[in-house]
């Protein structure tokens, strides 16, 4: 059997970015509640907090350091993978990645420390400051890694002189036309991610009948977060939507299900389509009448684009970003309803006892995840068959390397990973499982790591009493 | 059914609908401005609730 080297430089750098950004969206979202819960703690001095906080500092270390492993991954897939992209897109790509992997290990990496080991070594105020450093730190490292790939999806301040690329204006290539608005989209998606995690963790504790003060709390602050946030989501996906729909047609064309060059009128709103990209035409549809025209061109009869208004050999394929469209967007919807209906159980003050609320916030728990991924998918296969839209194909953009040295490298990376998300999963649920009543509010950093982990630093029960900070 | 019943079922539907109304406007059926305008109605009437019904209190 012949492998085509293209379509497993494609798999593998989607698998394994796919993994990779599952755990930045967390610590991105963590370190910022984090910071607040923090934040709380020393203003009302309520032991709960730093229970939650202790809580969620086990779980956001550990994604955090995933996170970072998997990252370092891509770098390397680069050459691997995509030489000749590196080549090419090497002079404002490679700034832009190295800003980011600085950011990430001097800033984050360094207060990393002291925000896991440092409580009582260097006080409640300075230990704050590094929680703080850390949630920049993940802020501004998403900021270089979302100009790097938003330059690719709209590329700005650069000259091409035979076949290499030149920067002409640095802030044209960092500011390029979609970077302000995806970075809004993906730091919301990031704190709705964390904000949801907490309250359906929270939920599922209510359930059980257990840590009830924690579990009031989380499930408080988590929708509280939520609803604002998933508002300011749907705004700014809105914005995201005119801007991509403006520099990337075919992708937005893909995205609604679209393919004749103008839609009927009034235009549906397809939920589920089968599209026949070879015959440029759905088989099947499903959709509400005039949602479409009112939703995407905000009038009751107008017409929608659709794919062929691209040439066909410049087409992403629909059936990808259709689908992960309609599940980013479903899922924001469904956000958006859990976000009313906290409000009106709060003001019923029935947030803690609608067990179906509680219920579905617990199914709701990993939506963040899986929303963002969705988006990321609409994001990078919307944007095919360009790597660097309108400049380089990814087609001519991957490594004069045999499949054989691709395909065992996959290999390799789904085995690693699975190993990763094993052992992520495991200790999640053991930690859930333990409950922040048996966690250590209060560590003892001793100057070493190691003994830093022994079981009569971590468990002493007695610290809950003796604690200078209770 | 007590009008109590009835009434606070009148203001859920009333909230839902509200819900939905706020959807569309935020998502800019209605235009830019009134998108702005939308979501900044919104996120103050939340932390209007979220003031006036604090939860830590409640019983389960």
């Amino acid at each position: 059997m012949k492998l085509d080297p293209s379509i497993l430089a494609r798999v593998q750098f989607a698998f394994t970015v796919s993994f990779h950004i599952i755990f930045p969206t967390m610590s991105i979202g963590l370190a910022s509640f984090l910071a607040v819960i923090e934040a709380l703690w020393l203003k009302t001095k309520n032991p709960t907090y730093l229970q939650i906080y202790r809580f969620w500092l086990n779980i956001f270390a550990m994604g955090f350091g995933i996170g970072v492993v998997t990252g370092i991954v891509l770098s390397f897939e680069f050459g691997l993978g995509f030489a000749r992209f590196s080549q090419m897109a090497g002079p404002a790509i490679g700034p832009l990645i190295a800003l980011e992997v600085l950011t990430a290990f001097f800033l984050e990496a360094g207060f990393l420390g002291i925000m896991l080991f440092g409580l009582h070594r260097v006080g409640p105020r300075l230990h704050f400051f590094a929680t703080c450093m850390v949630a920049g730190g993940t802020l501004l490292s998403a900021s270089w890694i979302l100009s790097a790939n938003s330059w690719m999806q709209t590329p700005a301040g650069v000259a091409i002189h035979d076949g290499q690329l030149t920067v002409v204006n640095w802030l044209h290539v960092l500011m390029n036309p979609s970077w302000p608005y995806r970075l809004s989209h993906m730091l919301t998606a990031a704190y709705l991610t964390a904000s949801f995690m907490v309250a359906g963790v929270g939920a599922w504790y209510l359930l059980r009948g257990k840590h009830q003060d924690f579990a009031r709390r989380t499930v408080a602050l988590g929708t509280a977060f939520a609803t604002v946030l998933i508002a300011g989501q749907v705004f700014i996906g809105d914005i995201v939507y005119g801007t991509m729909l403006k520099y990337q047609p075919s992708k937005m064309q893909a995205a609604e299900g679209f393919w004749e060059k103008q839609s009927q009128s009034p235009a549906p709103y397809y939920w589920f389509i089968i599209p026949d990209q070879k015959e440029q035409r759905n088989r099947f549809t499903l959709g509400t009448p005039y949602l479409g025209s009112i939703w995407l061109t905000h009038s009751l009869k107008g017409r929608v684009e659709g794919l062929k208004n691209t040439p066909r050999e410049l087409q992403p394929r629909m059936a990808m970003v259709f689908y992960a469209f309609r599940i980013m967007y479903c899922l924001a919807m469904l956000m958006f309803a859990m976000g009313i209906a906290s409000l009106w159980l709060r003001f019923r003050g029935k947030l803690f006892n609608s067990r179906w609320f509680l219920w579905m916030l617990v199914f709701m728990t990993p939506s963040g995840i899986i929303a963002t991924l969705a988006g990321w998918y609409v994001g990078e296969t919307g944007r095919q068959p360009w790597v660097i839209f309108g400049v380089l194909k990814t087609v001519d953009a991957v490594s004069p390397v045999p499949s054989q040295a691709l395909l065992s490298t996959l290999i390799a990376f789904v085995c690693v990973y699975a190993v990763f998300i094993t052992a992520f999963l495991i200790f999640t649920f053991r930690i859930i499982r333990r409950g922040p009543v048996d966690a250590p509010v209060y560590a003892e950093a001793s100057g070493s790591i190691k003994n830093a982990f022994r079981p009569h630093v971590l468990d002493n029960p007695k610290r809950l009493a003796d604690s200078q900070f209770l | 059914m007590k009008t109590s019943n009835v009434l606070l079922r009148v203001l859920g539907v009333t909230a839902a609908l509200l819900g939905v109304l706020f959807f569309f406007i935020i998502v800019g059926v209605f235009g830019l401005p009134l998108a702005i305008a939308g979501l900044a109605v919104f996120v103050l009437g939340a932390v209007v609730v979220f003031r006036a019904f604090p939860t830590e209190g409640a019983r389960l």
